[in-house]
């Protein structure tokens, strides 16, 4: 067990020094520069080519990659070019709606998808599992930032129920960011639970035709039990797998969600650096990204001992 | 009853004035179309940056209604000596920057020489300064090296602006935001927004307001930017009633906010217009002749309708300068705006030597009425035998490659009418697009020289006929910008950057 988690430890180090490396060339070999983008547009050449200089883009890719690479192992992510604040602290600050925003979510596609799923599956070719199934067919092919955008049409400007974008101005209460989630988050968790829903109902599918679901039946128990307990318990595997995976795909940033919202989270500093070459945010927040996906899988991996025996590492 | 009659006549004449009048207190939104790039204006020439800043600092003069220079923290206009080399700048007396400090000749040569130093306007004008120095406390001397007319509307123009900062905060990298303006900077989250506050030892001007100058009232708060990037998000938020102000619209959502109870659309006509700017160093654009033909190809009037629609959104002018601005001349427009002869042009073109090499167009969909015109103005060029090669890419892109003669012959982009024609980028023949000719240095150097404002008008009209001549850019047309106003938002008018120090709420 030990030997297994410091083989996958090992493993990960190797990723993450990959992705720095890969982050930083295709940054850098992209066109577009940020020096033109902050000095906008009657710049002349020589105010671009003198503020290239000050931020040390004049120097060659290897030298800034030592550069950066020495700037990491000293655990700084560097300096955002256009926030005026280290890396580190821009992806605090955005933190808090992106992981809320992620929790909603989850929360929101969870409590659809799971007991429909369970439910469809139970009761196969039903019309609750025809109807869920073409349902969650059409959550899936429909654009999170379309919903986002009808939702806004309905509940924020017909019915005035939810803000359009934000997240609260200054001194803005607990209670109030939260309020400012509940439309991102519903249009996330529908289109979010379609994957769940899918995936829970062909896993318990898959056991509920397992001889030890017979036996137990065989043997009397009543059928909540028999589904909650011995089938969901068995099939949780790829619900779990699932899960995680979508909320790495949420914690790194729903970014056009939160773009559409005018969320200030990790999503949406991504695409304003993308859009203004921020370099070290990009990277910083690629980085941190990558790490919470390896993180959330090997947290994943350890999960399975707790809930199937038959794992071993 | 005289008397009740006086009474009477009295609160009569007052009731009007009480109606008028304008509340103080409460919070404006402004939705912007994205978070600052820095919020030092004196490094960037971005709008944006131009819009938020114009309220935390000020500058020496800004801009009147009708576009003049007017006084703002200069107790007047200039003394400019006789041969036009010596300007002496008399400073208002009490004005306070954020920190509690007074602000005095030390200052605002310290800021001058910041501005020369990194603005890019500072640098335009750096080749003509010779010294910044104070006479006094309350005056300040700059001496040029020959005359140089547009520098008092350098000075007072809000983006890559030569703001007035306390002389002991004049780092290259600004950290501390303190200003003299109305509102001062409280807190900044990006992408969240950035929180100002009414400066309570502001001292206004005397006297009316008259556009970016005169009295600056304060009746608001607090003024909050808020970025919705989104502009779909940007139209829906504005009819919802959840901003105040939101700029920057797409005309097609007009109707929708007219419909609106919460808001109303403001149109600001003209707003600019747009160019499309030859490489005139490298490529087939080299040629003059080349340029010529492209120009009689194209139809301005199908590539203002594909970008803009409604006519109620364009206008087809080819002067620089549209009617009212006093700048305004058809000199050198008659037979080469708006020719539409892809025949006549293909002719020209083949006379010109053209060997068929593609012509390459620059363009964003970050503006995506500049994607429009590049796709009508391809279908034009190749009607006239030209072929053509659409490079789309984003705007942080095109504002690199543009400046490598070797990657591009036409690029597209677009201005706000600026107020004094001397800060059109693309006249400096180190802009890209590199127009250098002599005609350029003759018209250009006369008209930056002059100090005359009606023998510069004169002036401006021989540097438009050189900009026909030489064809280094084309104006396609006018076009007019749309923002939304909250019906309970009283006092702002029209801007291309607009400005809420004489804005208020209705409660």
């Amino acid at each position: 067990m030990i030997h297994y988690i410091l083989q996958r430890c090992a493993g990960m180090i190797v990723v993450m020094f990959l992705v720095v490396t890969i982050v930083f060339v295709i940054v850098r070999v992209t066109p577009g520069d940020p020096a033109a983008v902050m000095l906008g547009p009657d710049a002349t050449p020589q105010d671009i080519a003198q503020l290239r200089a000050r931020l040390g883009l004049d120097q060659s890719i290897l030298m800034q990659y030592l550069f950066y690479i020495g700037q990491l192992l000293r655990g700084d992510l560097g300096q955002s070019i256009f926030l005026n604040m280290p890396v580190g602290r821009a992806l605090i600050e955005r933190a808090e709606p992106t992981f809320f925003l992620t929790v909603f979510s989850l929360a929101i596609a969870s409590v659809i998808a799971l007991p429909i799923g369970i439910y469809a599956a139970y009761r196969r070719g039903s019309f609750v599992d025809q109807a869920s199934t073409t349902l969650a067919m059409l959550a899936a092919s429909i654009p999170s930032f379309w919903l986002g955008l009808i939702l806004i049409q309905f509940f924020a400007v017909r019915f005035g129920m939810f803000p359009v974008s934000g997240y609260g101005g200054p001194g803005a209460s607990f209670l109030t960011r939260m309020y400012h989630l509940t439309l991102p988050a519903v249009a996330l968790g529908l289109v979010s639970s379609a994957l769940i829903l899918r995936f829970t109902r062909a896993s318990m599918l898959d056991v509920l035709g397992d001889d030890y679901i017979r036996t137990a039946r065989a043997k009397g128990l009543v059928e909540r039990r028999v589904i909650l307990k011995h089938a969901l318990k068995n099939a949780l595997i790829p619900i779990l797998t699932v899960l995680g995976l979508t909320a790495a795909v949420l914690i790194s940033g729903a970014v056009v969600t939160e773009t559409v919202f005018g969320l200030p989270g990790v999503g949406n500093l991504v695409v304003s650096a993308v859009l203004r070459r921020d370099y070290p945010v990009i990277q910083g927040a690629l980085l941190v990204i990558a790490g919470l996906y390896v993180l959330i899988n090997f947290a994943i991996d350890m999960l399975y001992l707790l809930v199937d025996p038959r794992v071993r590492y | 009853m005289k008397i009740k009659l006086a009474l009477l006549m009295a609160v009569a004449l007052a009731l009007p004035t009480y109606a008028m009048a304008q509340e103080k207190g409460g919070v404006l939104n402004v939705a912007t179309i994205g978070e600052p790039p820095t919020l030092d204006p004196m490094t960037s020439t971005a709008d944006l940056v131009g819009i938020v800043t114009q309220h935390i600092f000020e500058t020496l003069y800004t801009f009147d209604k009708k576009w003049g220079v007017t006084p703002l923290l200069a107790e007047s206009l200039p003394e400019v000596s006789a041969d036009g080399k010596v300007y002496t700048i008399k400073l208002r007396s009490g004005i306070k920057f954020h920190d509690g400090s007074d602000m005095t000749s030390e200052d605002v040569v310290a800021s001058l020489n910041r501005w020369v130093k990194l603005a890019s306007r500072g640098k335009q004008a750096s080749g003509f300064i010779d010294s910044i120095a104070a006479a006094d406390a309350s005056t300040v001397t700059i001496k040029l090296k020959q005359p140089y007319a547009p520098l008092t509307s350098l000075l007072a123009f809000n983006n890559s602006a030569a703001i007035i900062i306390p002389a002991k905060k004049q780092a290259d990298t600004m950290t501390e935001f303190v200003g003299t303006g109305p509102y001062m900077l409280k807190e900044r989250k990006a992408d969240q927004y950035i929180q100002l506050v009414r400066f309570k030892d502001y001292k206004p001007r005397s006297g009316e307001s008259d556009g970016y100058g005169g009295a600056r009232h304060q009746y608001l708060d607090e003024i909050r930017f808020v970025p919705v990037p989104d502009a779909n998000t940007r139209v829906e938020a504005a009819v919802s009633g959840q901003y105040d102000y939101v700029d920057s619209l797409p005309v097609e959502s007009f109707d929708k906010l007219k419909a609106s109870k919460a808001t109303q659309p403001l149109l600001l006509k003209p707003f600019g217009y747009p160019v499309f700017v030859f490489n005139t160093a490298e490529g087939p654009a080299k040629s003059l002749e080349i340029r010529k033909a492209i120009r009689q190809a194209l139809n301005m009037e199908d590539m203002l309708a594909a970008a803009f629609g409604s006519k109620d959104f364009y206008a087809l002018d080819g002067n620089i300068y549209p009617a009212p601005y006093s700048w305004s001349t058809d000199a050198g427009v008659k037979g080469n705006y708006n020719v539409a002869d892809p025949e006549g042009a293909a002719k020209a073109a083949k006379a010109a030597g053209y060997d068929g090499k593609p012509i390459r167009i620059l363009t964003s969909r970050q503006y995506e009425f500049h994607y429009k015109m590049a796709q009508v103005a391809a279908e034009y060029l190749k009607a006239a035998g030209f072929q053509v090669d659409m490079q789309v890419v984003d705007w942080a892109t095109l504002t690199q490659r543009r400046t490598d003669k070797a990657l591009w012959d036409i690029y597209i982009t677009h201005s706000p009418f600026l107020p004094e024609p001397a800060l059109i980028g693309s006249l400096a023949p180190s802009s890209p697009g590199w127009w250098d000719t002599p005609a350029r240095k003759t018209t250009v150097d006369a008209f930056s020289a002059e100090a005359d404002p009606k023998k510069r008008i004169a002036l401006w009209a021989d540097v438009q006929k050189a900009i026909y001549a030489d064809a280094p850019f084309m104006k396609i047309g006018d076009f007019n910008a749309v923002a939304a106003v909250s019906t309970k938002l009283k006092g702002v008018d029209p801007a291309p950057w607009p400005y809420f120090w004489n804005a208020s709420i209705t409660k």
